[in-house]
């Protein structure tokens, strides 16, 4: 088992109730995500993801003192931010910093996402820039370069913002997509999006109630039990003739059980008019509908009417027949 | 056994989140204002300076030391620097200075020379004080201090809505992501382990540049970095951070021209003051005493 976080930063005192804790809490971490790595393994990423940057581009050179992190050590590095890494199946990440006389400094975070699925996932968490056409989706904007390939996501930012910075930032990104060679494949939820009116960018795939909440705010509590069992999208859609943005919320749970339950809290919840249809006109005049299909629950928010709303269930509930043939 | 209150979007368009929030934070709707008033007023201080950023962007350390000065001594009713400090710390005190060192954003190295200078002048030795961050429970220093000084700029946070002096202290446990949950509302918590309990003789919120906006957990983004030029000093975290909150609120209207939400509601600073009982973060309760160019201070 790899050496514990707590081990490091508590040994002066050791304590009894210390090390059961740390050990509860490694196991627990090994059990829910399965990415703590085994020392061999850790071993073979750090020496797979050092390939992956290249030593200099552009006359910015590696300053030679990568930072690694692993799900618990990455605290360090970026405090609270880790959570978002670690709510998907974060391994390892390696910070390199480029410099070159009187340019600003270059960061490359390097996120080794343990399946091109969190990959993408934590890729798209936000695509608010524009798409740069590095790896299998990227995003540049405000000085930064995001894009994943893989089962990596990578993460360019130069400290100041100049326009030869951007340059090394976009080269230093080509770069680093082309050492990684093995291109993989986005979350098999998204083919079951009905694909009419479907913004791409708007996409996110996401296991934590707290990111569903980041980008369409449904409930302080998570009345739709999210967590890292399930699987879940949301996606915008343009709804002609207003071009009225509506939302999709598809989530897989792990037994039609569970699917159910979670309908059933959020239908109490949020749709307490409508107990048995599922379907309500909203505060704002706007519809939503949620139905469970065995281990899935669907849900539309803000569509124009009703009939919509029914309609773009129908058509995810077709995508989920057409994959149980 | 009174049932929780669920809030859900629904609130939001029905205009109720308010009433729905503050039931659930256990404040009162029955809010009396003049009761609160007649409450002692908890005193921070905002001191600005246009020159603390050079044309270049560079911090000016010599500024930055006249408004650590300035700002202190106003907070304690003092006139001379050195004097203020020592009223502050002994020289038998073991100081750690808890920084942030969020590379993007980091505490600015100047103020941190600045706080550094008047410990030592308050007759600390060197080699009892250290300046830390992510180390700090590896820190001998923090261990053994006998007295703390917590300074981190302002900025919006992913999971605690607003990082400021309450969440500075995260650091001190060992399992940060223990207290995450619920918009961060235990942070306060941190504040009664006995490493940090009653130990905190001042907070500085630096607000040189502030971060009035960001999506997403990295959250960087300078476009909504704010030259704000000031810093905000007091011995309540929590009055400063509820002051801090608000500082970013206005900003981002002054930006957007709307009050564009966070990701989260910076919930913890209002649970550590009505259910930890940290402070005040009720902003009628906080004399905000300010001093210096106030130009487009929006407070």
């Amino acid at each position: 088992m790899q050496e514990c976080y707590f081990k490091r930063t508590i040994s002066y005192k050791p304590n009894l109730w210390v090390i059961v804790f740390s050990l509860l809490t490694c196991l627990a971490e090994m059990m829910m995500g399965g990415s703590l790595a085994f020392p061999a393994e850790k071993g073979k990423i750090e020496m797979e993801m050092k390939k992956l940057l290249p030593l200099e581009v552009g006359g910015y050179r590696s300053d030679g003192k990568d930072q690694l992190y692993d799900r618990l050590t990455t605290f360090r590095y970026m405090d609270g931010a880790a959570e978002l890494y670690r709510s998907y199946g974060f391994k390892q990440l390696r910070v390199r910093r480029y410099l070159k006389e009187n340019q600003p400094p270059i960061l490359v975070e390097l996120f080794d996402m343990g399946s091109s699925e969190d990959a993408y996932g934590v890729f798209s968490f936000e695509t608010e820039g524009e798409e740069a056409g590095i790896g299998q989706g990227s995003d540049i904007g405000g000085g930064l370069l995001r894009f994943w390939k893989g089962r990596f996501f990578v993460h360019v930012y130069a400290e100041q913002e100049t326009a030869s910075a951007m340059e090394v930032i976009s080269e230093l990104g080509k770069a680093i997509a082309r050492f990684i060679q093995q291109e993989g494949q986005k979350p098999a939820l998204l083919s079951l999006l009905p694909r009419e009116g479907l913004i791409e960018r708007s996409i996110r795939y996401l296991y934590h109630p707290h990111h569903l909440n980041d980008h369409y705010f449904v409930s302080h509590e998570n009345i739709l039990n999210i967590g890292p069992q399930t699987k879940a999208v949301l996606a915008t859609y343009l709804s002609p003739p207003a071009r009225d943005k509506t939302f999709l919320f598809l989530t897989q749970y792990s037994t039609p059980g569970q699917s159910k339950k979670a309908y059933q809290s959020f239908v109490k919840t949020y749709l307490p008019e409508s107990p048995s249809s599922g379907i309500a006109q909203t505060e704002n005049r706007k519809w939503t509908a949620a139905r469970s299909d065995q281990r899935y629950v669907i849900i539309v928010f803000d569509a124009p009417s009703g009939e919509k709303a029914e309609g773009m269930i129908q058509a995810t509930q077709k995508g989920l027949k057409e994959k149980r043939r | 056994m009174k049932k929780r209150k669920v809030i859900t979007r629904r609130d939001f368009l029905r205009g109720t989140v308010y009433t729905a929030l503050g039931t659930s934070l256990g404040v009162g709707t029955s809010f009396n204002k003049s009761e609160a008033l007649a409450e002692e007023k908890v005193k921070v201080v905002l001191i600005r300076n246009e020159e603390v950023i050079d044309r270049q962007g560079q911090i000016r350390q010599e500024v930055v030391q006249q408004m650590l000065d300035q700002g202190v001594a106003t907070l304690l009713d003092e006139k001379d620097p050195v004097e203020t400090w020592k009223k502050l710390l002994k020289p038998t005190d073991i100081v750690g200075i808890k920084s942030n060192s969020w590379h993007t954003l980091p505490t600015p190295k100047e103020l941190e020379e600045a706080i550094t200078r008047r410990i030592l002048d308050a007759g600390v030795p060197k080699e009892k004080m250290s300046i830390d961050d992510r180390g700090i429970l590896n820190n001998r220093v923090f261990r053994d201090a006998t007295a703390l000084i917590n300074v981190r700029p302002l900025r919006t946070h992913h999971w605690s809505g607003v990082g400021g002096c309450i969440k500075n202290y995260i650091m001190f446990v060992s399992t940060p992501w223990l207290y995450h949950s619920d918009s961060c509302s235990p942070l306060a918590t941190i504040w009664n382990k006995p490493l940090v309990k009653g130990k905190t003789r001042l907070n500085i919120l630096s607000l040189i540049r502030t971060q009035f906006y960001g999506r997403g957990p990295h959250s960087f983004d300078r476009r909504f970095i704010s030259d704000y030029r000031g810093l905000l000093i007091g011995k309540d975290p929590v009055a400063l951070d509820a002051i801090g909150a608000r500082l970013l609120q206005l900003q981002r209207i002054a930006h957007f021209g709307e009050d564009r939400s966070l990701d989260t509601t910076p919930k913890h600073v209002f649970m550590a003051d009505q259910k930890y009982k940290l402070g005040v973060s009720d902003v009628n309760r906080i004399e905000v005493i300010k001093v210096g160019w106030m130009e487009g201070s929006l407070i």
